[in-house]
């Protein structure tokens, strides 16, 4: 509405000018028929007015698209009348869309593409890190734990490369099923088993129920457990040598804790630390960090829907719940 | 004898693979031309084989259906790939199992006695229990048995893994870690004390049979075995 007064404001006041100059000149012409004048001036008004009227309802609503923002891109095909002005609006808009689309599609063929390579990439890296393993172990010890150490750091972040590649196309990823929690934990400690006893930090386990099933996609929470149990192992060195991961149905709800008595964190860094590479005062202390896993951690729980809370005191350690909800807790009572 | 065909690109991949399998008594034949695998098996004919899914030219599948026109042994294929497809594909292909790199030895020993079992039957596996020895002391890691001098005396798995450990590693030191992680129990773990606890264990039990202070302890690494006696 507003535009269109905008617009025509200019088309009024000309009107208007043609009343007064008509009636001025008629006048000055010698035409006194004050009456014949008036009418005359009415009727053209109301030939301008239906006019100004029939342009308002034949433009509505491209005035209405001009008016409102656009939320997504799509919005702007809509057909907005068939005015030569809304019809080669039109065109313009769609012509624009077509070639951001364009545009978009060959980012999305170059990410593609990207993926692709890492996904390559880290699979032939395998194999080098495996000859690397092979060799180390007919080596004298220290040099061969050594080395072995450092080739599973960099097995482990090979990992978590390949993960947060696959965090784009997560959805297509997904194979939700019922998992049987406790043998997951028991699956991923095994896995990291070596990374416990090199820290000489050893987990412990505790559920109150025998069996827990939860809906979940197996290979997306081994990672979320992976990344949890490195991180409160990493922060417990030299203060602790446990972690505890605990298992509880709370409210219909299953409640997965993995707790440290570590660092902890500080508070001013805690609402961040969920946040792409931030590694806060840890991070200055640890040195080795790239900021990526909580932020992994809590893209990939977001995208299961299953919740993640963290709680910590400096000194003291830090609690991570991992929270499946009462429709994902399969447990039998 | 059983014999073992490892088609595998990567050269040290391949002997290492070849020494682990040797040790159990099996005849290794390894492929060095990567053009023509069939010519190799038809006249190895071998019983058992190692493929690699990664090959120059063609790849582990092709191979794996040539063979498949002319035999039915197992086939074990190797890969780095973890995925279920690859699996899959891998199954579907011919395949009867399948290796992730990095694979531990003893999981493909396993794998391949598992399927030369299955194949030709309990009788195939090599007539010989294994046994793991140096200079007159034997360990028989099947019977958790321990005989030396003539005198035989039982061990627990955990205990019988540490001797084993230390008898392979001679004369290197055996880090605490690799050992912890032979002692690693899927469900209850372990910590810093089920080593020691077994290692002294071993060490009573060794003293036993009349041998003291044949294991060292070396301090901030782990333990080394000692030859401080004469084969009889």
């Amino acid at each position: 509405m507003a535009i269109f007064f905008r617009e025509h404001l200019g088309f009024v006041c000309f009107q208007l000018l043609q009343h007064v100059t008509l009636s001025s000149l008629l006048l000055l012409a010698g035409f006194d028929n004050t009456g014949v004048l008036l009418y005359i001036n009415l009727l053209l008004l109301v030939f301008f007015t239906a006019f100004i009227v029939y342009r308002y309802f034949s433009r509505k609503q491209l005035y209405h698209q001009l008016s409102v923002p656009l939320k997504q891109l799509e919005e702007v095909l809509e057909p907005t009348g068939f005015t030569p002005l809304a019809l080669s609006i039109n065109q313009l808009l769609v012509s624009q869309y077509r070639i951001y689309q364009a545009e978009i599609a060959d980012l999305e063929t170059q990410q593609m593409e990207h993926l692709l390579f890492i996904d390559r990439w880290v699979h032939q890296m395998k194999t080098p890190l495996s000859v690397l393993t092979l060799a180390a172990e007919e080596l004298d010890e220290p040099e061969s734990s050594s080395i072995r150490e450092e080739v599973d750091r960099m097995r482990q972040g090979l990992s978590t490369v390949l993960y947060s590649a696959r965090l784009r196309t997560i959805e297509e990823d997904f194979q939700i099923e019922s998992v049987n929690l406790i043998a997951m934990v028991h699956a991923v400690n095994k896995e990291h088993r070596r990374y416990y006893i090199r820290h000489r930090i050893y987990p412990k386990l505790t559920a109150d129920k025998q069996a827990f099933k939860v809906t979940t996609d197996k290979k997306w929470l081994f990672f979320i457990l992976s990344q949890l149990i490195l991180n409160a192992v990493k922060y417990s060195a030299n203060h602790h040598d446990t972690i505890e991961i605990n298992i509880e149905e709370q409210h219909h709800e299953v409640h997965l804790r993995v707790r440290d008595y570590g660092v902890g964190i500080p508070v001013s860094d805690q609402k961040r630390v969920f946040d792409k590479f931030f590694t806060g005062e840890n991070g200055r202390i640890f040195k080795e960090s790239t900021g990526m896993g909580l932020y992994l951690v809590k893209e990939v729980a977001e995208r299961l829907e299953h919740g993640v809370r963290l709680t910590s005191e400096v000194g003291k350690g830090t609690m991570v719940t991992l929270i499946f909800s009462e429709t994902q807790n399969l447990t039998q009572v | 004898m059983k014999k073992i065909m490892i088609v595998e690109d990567d050269e040290k991949i391949a002997n290492y693979l070849r020494t682990c399998i040797e040790k159990y008594n099996y005849q290794v034949i390894v492929q060095k031309n990567f053009d023509d695998v069939l010519t190799t098996f038809n006249s190895a004919m071998p019983d058992l084989v190692i493929l690699d899914i990664n090959l120059p030219q063609y790849d582990g599948f092709y191979w794996c259906r040539q063979i498949r026109k002319t035999s039915i042994c197992p086939v074990l294929f190797l890969s780095a790939r973890t995925g279920e497809m690859d699996q899959v594909m891998a199954l579907e292909n011919g395949g009867d199992d399948y290796i992730t790199k990095p694979f531990h030895p003893d999981v493909v020993i396993a794998k391949i006695r598992s399927h030369l079992r299955r194949a030709y039957g309990e009788y195939a596996l090599s007539g010989k229990e294994r046994e793991v020895s140096i200079s007159g002391l034997v360990l028989f890691p099947e019977r958790f048995e321990v005989r030396f001098g003539g005198e035989t005396i039982h061990v627990t798995q955990k205990e019988s893994a540490i001797i084993e450990a230390l008898i392979e590693r001679y004369p290197r030191v055996k880090s605490r870690q690799d050992l912890l992680e032979k002692l690693w129990d899927d469900e209850t773990y372990v910590d810093e004390n089920t080593l020691n606890v077994n290692v002294t264990r071993v060490r009573k039990k060794l003293q036993h049979l009349g041998l003291n202070d044949v294991i060292e302890t070396i301090r901030g690494s782990g333990y080394r075995l000692v030859v401080n006696w004469k084969d009889d």
